[in-house]
This record gives C-alpha cells, structure tokens and sequence, in this order.
C-alpha cells in the first residue's frame, strides 16, 4: 500500500469514527433556522395583530388578573413573539393550507374554577386547537384533564411538577415541555457533587406543597447518588407568601449549613434571599427562581454574588454563538428600548433568554410538529411529537420522551457574578445581563443522561 | 453568650418582632371594630396602599423616613374619604353592608394599585442607618428589626395614652358606649367616628411602610399578613389595644418557636391557639361579653 492509498484509507477510517461519535446533539428531528429571521420590527404586544384567514388557534391559559396576573403577561409576551415571527414566514403547512397562529389570552385568574370554566368555554366557543399552560400544577392539571377529555393538544412549558405526567395524571394529549421537579433538584446535587465539589453541607428551604416538597425530595436523592459524602443539614417547608423568614434563617445560620437550597418562587425566593442578607448570612442560594433583575439589584452585587441557579435554557458559554442568534435577540431587545409600553418596556422583558424565551420556544416547537405531522389531528401530532428533537433559536436541544411525553435535555448550572465578569456569558455589549446587578457568570453543564426526568414505571417500562 | 442561647434568644427576637408589626397592623383593625362595630376587609389593603405609596415616597425622594411620615397620612386621607363618603351612608343598613362596601373597596384598592404599579413586586431597603447587624450581649441582630420593635412599642404608648389619658380618647371611649348620649351633649360623634378611622388606617399605613423593607411591595401583601391580623383581633377581643398587643406578642412567639421546635405544625399553632382561646371566651381574652 503506497503513502496516498494509507493516507486516504486512514482518512475514510476517521470519517466512519467521526460519524459514529458524532455528538447526539447534532442529530435533530428539526431546528428553528435563525437564517431566515423575518422583520419583527412592527410586534407589539399591545396590539396583537390577528391573523385572517385559516388559523391555528392556541388558548394561553394563565392568569391575567387577580394575584398572579404578573405571570401572564411574561407567558403572553414570549409566546405572541413567537407566533407573529411564525405568521411573518407564512404561518406553517397543515392540511395543504399555510395558517397562521392566533394566540388567545384565556384568563384563569389563578383559580381553579375559572380555570375550567374559561378552558371549556375556549374548547366549546373559541374552537382552539392547542391549549397552552397554565401557571401552576393544580391549574395545570385542569387543563390537561379538559384537554384530554376534548382530544386537544396541551402544551405545559409552565408547571413543572413531575406527578403531572405519572399515572393517572398522564394523558397522551399533554407534553411538558418545560423541565421538570426531578431535574432540576438532581441537577443541584449533580452540581456540587460532581462539578463543583467544595461546599458539603445542605439545608433545604421550600415551600410547603407539592411543588416545594417535590423539588425537595429530587434533590435530596440527588444528593444520595451524586454526593454521598454531602450531609443534609436541615430542611424547613414554609407557607406560600410568608411574611417573616428570620425564625428559618435562625435555624440555619445555627446548623453550620454551607449552601442553602430552595425552589422558593417569587415573591418568598426574594424575600428568602433578602432576610437572609439583612441578617447577616452570606451563604449562596441553590435555586430556581432568583433571577428577577429588578429585586436583586436592590439586593446589591455584594449580596448576590454566589447564587446557583439551574436553568433550562442553557447552552454553555458564551450564550450568544451565532451572528444569527445575535440578530433575534437585538431584534427583540431594540423593541423593548424603543417600541414597547409598560409592563413590557420594563427590565424583566429586557432579553428573549432564560427561563422565559423558553415559553416562546415552546411554541416554536410545537409548531414544527403539527408542520411536520401535516395536520391539526391530534393523534398525528402526538405520534410526531414522541421522540422528536427539536433545536430551539438559542441552540439549545431538546427531546419528548415518548413514553411520558418529559422533555430531556441538559441543563445548566450558572453561577450570579457581579456585570463586569459575565463576559463569559453575556459576550455582546454592554457584556452584562443588566447594570448594577449580579447575573450568570461561569456555567456547567448537567448532562441530559444523568438528570432523566423521573419515569413512571407503568408508563415507562 | 453561647451559640444554642443566641438561637434560642434570636428566635424570641423575631417573635417579638413580627408580633410587635402584627399588633401595628391589628390596632388600627381593633380601634374601627371595637370603637364603630365596623368589620373593615379593606384594612389590609390599606396597608398595603400604604407600603405602594411609601415605595412611591422613595423613589421620588429618596428619604425612607420621609415616606414613613407622608405614606400613612395619605393612607388616613383614603380612609377618611372612606368613611366620610362610603361607610357613613350605609352605616343605616346594618353591618353586612358595611361589611360588603369594605369587601368592594378592598377590591378597588387591589386592582387600583395593579394599575397604577402593575404586578410585580418591587424593592424596597431599610434606610442606610437601619442597614447591618447590632451587637446585643455577643449576639448579632439586625437593626431594621430592633427599630420595629421600638417602633411599635412607642406607638403602642402614644395610642395608650391618647385613648385613656386625654379629653379625645374620653369622648372616643363614650361615643362607643352610647353614641346618642354623646351627641346630646353637643360632640360631633360623626367626626370623633371619622378620626378613629383615620388613625385606624393610619396605624395600618404606618405597618405598611414598616414592612415593607424587609419584603417586598407587591399586590400580595394584603393577604401576607391578613389572615394573622383577623385572628389578632378576634382571639384579642373587639376593640382592645391591650389584647391585640399580647395576642399579636404570643402569635409572633407561637411563630418562631413553632418554627424552632415543631417545624411541621408552625404554621397551624395561631389556629390551635385561636381555637382554644375562643372555645374557652368566645368574645376573646380581653372582649367584653355582650349584654
């Protein structure tokens, strides 16, 4: 054999590796194409232009009045972006007509009564395709029982909740496509367990009910696999909206804890974090929910350095890898500075990126199925939707466990620096997430394979 | 002072702490049920208002003891306008009127604020001289929590003294009794109602913006600490500032130590509490029986 031919033959063999290995993240069923990005410069929020002719109707079930209407508008906002993005390249191919997607706002105000009456009266009146939401697991429920019963596809990118998709709960017409309890408290112990390796001493703080119980016990055996030597110091479950934490914080300043994890959401997380600095302990957060930038600005940077905090909409460093992604993002960024009225032109809904582009995302995913299964038939859907992949703007992949219909994908562990180190992440000026305020810094990434949503053995087998 | 006493003491600390801000917020309560026989739903919602206008306050200022001055009056003024407009012409049809005016204002102030401040919270610190931690006998406590205390403490005296020392809280104190009589002898009884409820609201304002500091200001506020406010007043006996004192004392105790000890009962100790204090005197421990 001469030098070329083994060259050459070398060459085929290094190729057939390479192709064997390829990472699975390279194998997606579809991805958004940033390439194609239309002019979003005319979305507005507050006037929803809505669409003629054939349409795809989604019901977005959320609060939009009463305690928890601050959640509807974020919900409102990622999800509306995406469809108009979606109407402005002509809608998506079902049935051999290109529709458009009309978002509803179907107002549940965080009540459960009002959540069913509102999701049948948009099943019954509205004739909507898809229902999306809701904002918590026991409204979500609702509408996935509603969903079930009326064959629609349900789209949960809100409640995280693992026992919404186990046993009797689980339901072919409902996807979570958010993360779920399970991983992301398996993903905090995978962090300090096998990443980080410094801190051994817990102290769990949650809300007292299913959702902070859940999020406690993930972690918790998370914990017993991926840190054995890791001790659990303590662990409290508080009333939802308490007003003083101190009595908690006294226990855990007294139990020596070196982190303290919490699935607190607002407003119990920021005042949890807020008490415990005004009392003096400095210890970082684990948790899920400390990301808003205009409280932890008023925590100051000092304060707020060390938090943890697991995200489902990571990629790794830098966020922005792309011209392309660039581009969506300072797309949506020049509307908030210049186009956009309260509550949308406020700091929160400064980036599409996080835990709320993922709202968004959910749409842009779920519509690629129904494009790719050609038709609004729900059985069509569900069987395209079963083990696909999907890579949404960010880069980010994810897949629909077909057994379960739980989103895996990898999560990420991003720890809050003060602006002039989150370079590493936010690596487009000004180089931070927003001024005067700790954000992501340094990240790690949790393999998919090692946070696999819980699986319900009856379904999972 | 060893580590487990510091514990324990801190812990009798933040009973006293939040009792002292449940009273402030309760006293003003008490005062309108005992004095006028008014069960107000929108007091808390006063208090809330009141934390909005104090962040308000800030913001425009900058001065945190500022807003803790005009934040309650303006909170009075909307009390004021309620009593003087809405609650003295239904006072005719009877309690279940009032009751449900003071429902509909409470909604009006809730949605009002969502308006004006939209829906989600927003911060609020204890000014820079309240700010860090004081050294008491080798235990660290925070000094924003102290000046509640104290605060407290002070106005728990000053309403004391105006109620039971001065010629106004004699008058107050009859026009309770007998109205009629009262107003016989030439008092503007309508007025004397109307002040009571202006300091009512006033002493929720001043919780309000209290509060505010170590939580952040957000529509939810109102229900926070709501439901311990009731009980306060309620397990205290209508109208007593003494029983709302040491009703809100031992819910802040019951609090912290349940949370210290018995973890996973604390947050149903007030309701045992409640239960057994009313099973033995229904009209609370310092309420008079009706005659």
């Amino acid at each position: 054999m001469n030098k070329t031919k083994l060259v050459f033959f070398m060459f085929i063999i290094l190729c057939c590796f390479g192709a064997l290995f390829l990472p699975q993240a390279m194998a997606v069923d579809a991805k958004y194409d940033l390439s194609t990005l239309p002019d979003m410069s005319e979305f507005d929020p507050d006037n929803p232009v809505n669409p003629e002719g054939d349409k795809i109707k989604i019901a977005l079930v959320a609060a939009f009045s009463g305690p928890g209407a601050a959640s509807g508008h974020v919900f409102y906002l990622y999800t509306s972006w995406a469809a108009y993005d979606i109407n402005k390249r002509g809608g998506i191919l079902v049935d051999g007509k290109r529709k458009k997607i009309q978002i509803i706002k179907a107002d549940n105000q965080s009540r459960p009564d009002i959540t069913k009456k509102v999701t049948e009266r948009m099943i019954l009146k509205e004739k909507v395709d898809i229902l999306w939401g809701s904002q918590m697991s026991h409204l979500t429920r609702i509408v996935a029982q509603l969903a079930k019963r009326y064959k629609k596809i349900h789209i949960n990118a809100t409640s995280l909740s693992d026992s919404l998709m186990e046993g009797k709960n689980f339901s072919k017409y409902s996807f979570m496509t958010s993360y779920s309890t399970q991983q992301i408290g398996r993903a905090a112990a995978y962090y300090y367990g096998q990443i980080r390796k410094k801190e051994k001493k817990f102290y769990i703080i949650c809300q007292d009910y299913v959702f902070g119980r859940s999020m406690a016990k993930a972690f918790k055996e998370g914990l017993k696999e991926y840190y054995p030597e890791a001790e659990l110091v303590g662990e409290d479950y508080h009333r939802i909206f308490l007003t003083d934490f101190a009595p908690y914080l006294t226990k855990v300043k007294a139990s020596g804890a070196e982190v303290i994890f919490t699935g607190d959401w607002m407003p119990d997380s920021i005042n949890l974090l807020k008490q415990s600095r005004q009392m003096g302990i400095m210890l970082p957060f684990a948790n899920v929910f400390i990301n808003d930038p205009i409280s932890l600005k008023e925590i100051g940077i000092e304060n707020g350095k060390g938090l943890v905090i697991i995200s489902p909409a990571g990629t790794g460093n830098p966020i922005f890898k792309n011209e392309e992604f660039i581009k969506y993002h300072k797309s949506w960024n020049d509307l908030w500075k210049n186009k956009w009225k309260e509550p949308y032109n406020t700091t929160r809904f400064k980036h599409i990126l996080g835990n709320p582009a993922m709202y968004g995302y959910s749409i842009y995913w779920a519509m690629s199925v129904i494009e790719r299964a050609g038709t609004l038939e729900p059985d069509k859907i569900i069987k395209t939707w079963e083990g696909d992949s999907y890579q949404m703007p960010n880069g980010k992949i994810v897949s629909m466990r077909s057994c379960d219909h739980k989103t895996i994908a990898d999560l990420h562990a991003y720890e809050y620096v003060a602006p002039k180190d989150q370079k590493q992440c936010y690596n487009i000026p000004p180089y931070y997430f927003f001024d005067g305020t700790v954000g992501a810094g340094p990240v790690s990434e949790i393999p998919a394979e090692k946070i696999l949503p819980k699986a319900d053995p009856k379904l999972c087998k | 002072m060893d580590a487990t006493t510091a514990m324990y003491v801190s812990q009798g600390m933040h009973g006293v702490a939040y009792g002292m801000v449940l009273f402030l917020l309760a006293s003003g309560l008490t005062l309108i049920l005992g004095m006028m026989g008014v069960f107000n739903l929108a007091h808390t919602c006063f208090f809330m208002l009141s934390a909005y206008f104090g962040y308000q306050t800030i913001h425009w200022t900058g001065s945190y003891w500022l807003a803790l001055l005009v934040a309650p009056i303006l909170t009075a003024l909307f009390g004021i306008l309620m009593e003087r407009f809405l609650l003295k012409k239904v006072h005719a049809y009877g309690p279940i009127a009032e009751l449900i005016l003071t429902l509909g204002v409470s909604m009006i102030i809730l949605d009002g604020v969502k308006v004006v401040w939209g829906t989600q919270s927003l911060p609020l610190s204890p000014p820079q001289s309240m700010q860090g931690l004081v050294d008491i006998m080798g235990l660290q406590y925070p000094v924003y929590r102290l000046f509640l205390i104290v605060l407290s403490l002070f106005l728990l005296l000053v309403m004391s003294i105006i109620l039971y020392k001065t010629r106004l809280g004699m008058v107050v104190r009859a026009a309770v009794s007998d109205a009629e009589m009262v107003n016989a002898l030439g008092i503007n009884v309508p007025l004397v109602f109307m002040t009571v409820f202006g300091i009512g609201t006033w002493m929720a304002g001043v919780a309000g913006v209290a509060i505010a500091p170590i939580l952040t200001v957000s529509p939810g506020l109102s229900h926070q600490m709501g439901m311990d406010a009731f009980i306060v007043v309620i397990v205290g006996g209508f109208g007593s500032l003494g029983g709302a004192f040491l009703v809100s004392l031992i819910c802040g105790l019951l609090s912290s130590y349940g949370i210290q000890f018995f973890p996973q009962y604390a947050a149903i100790l007030i309701f045992v509490f409640m239960a057994v204090v009313l099973t033995i005197k229904p009209e609370g421990l310092f309420g008079e029986k009706e005659s």
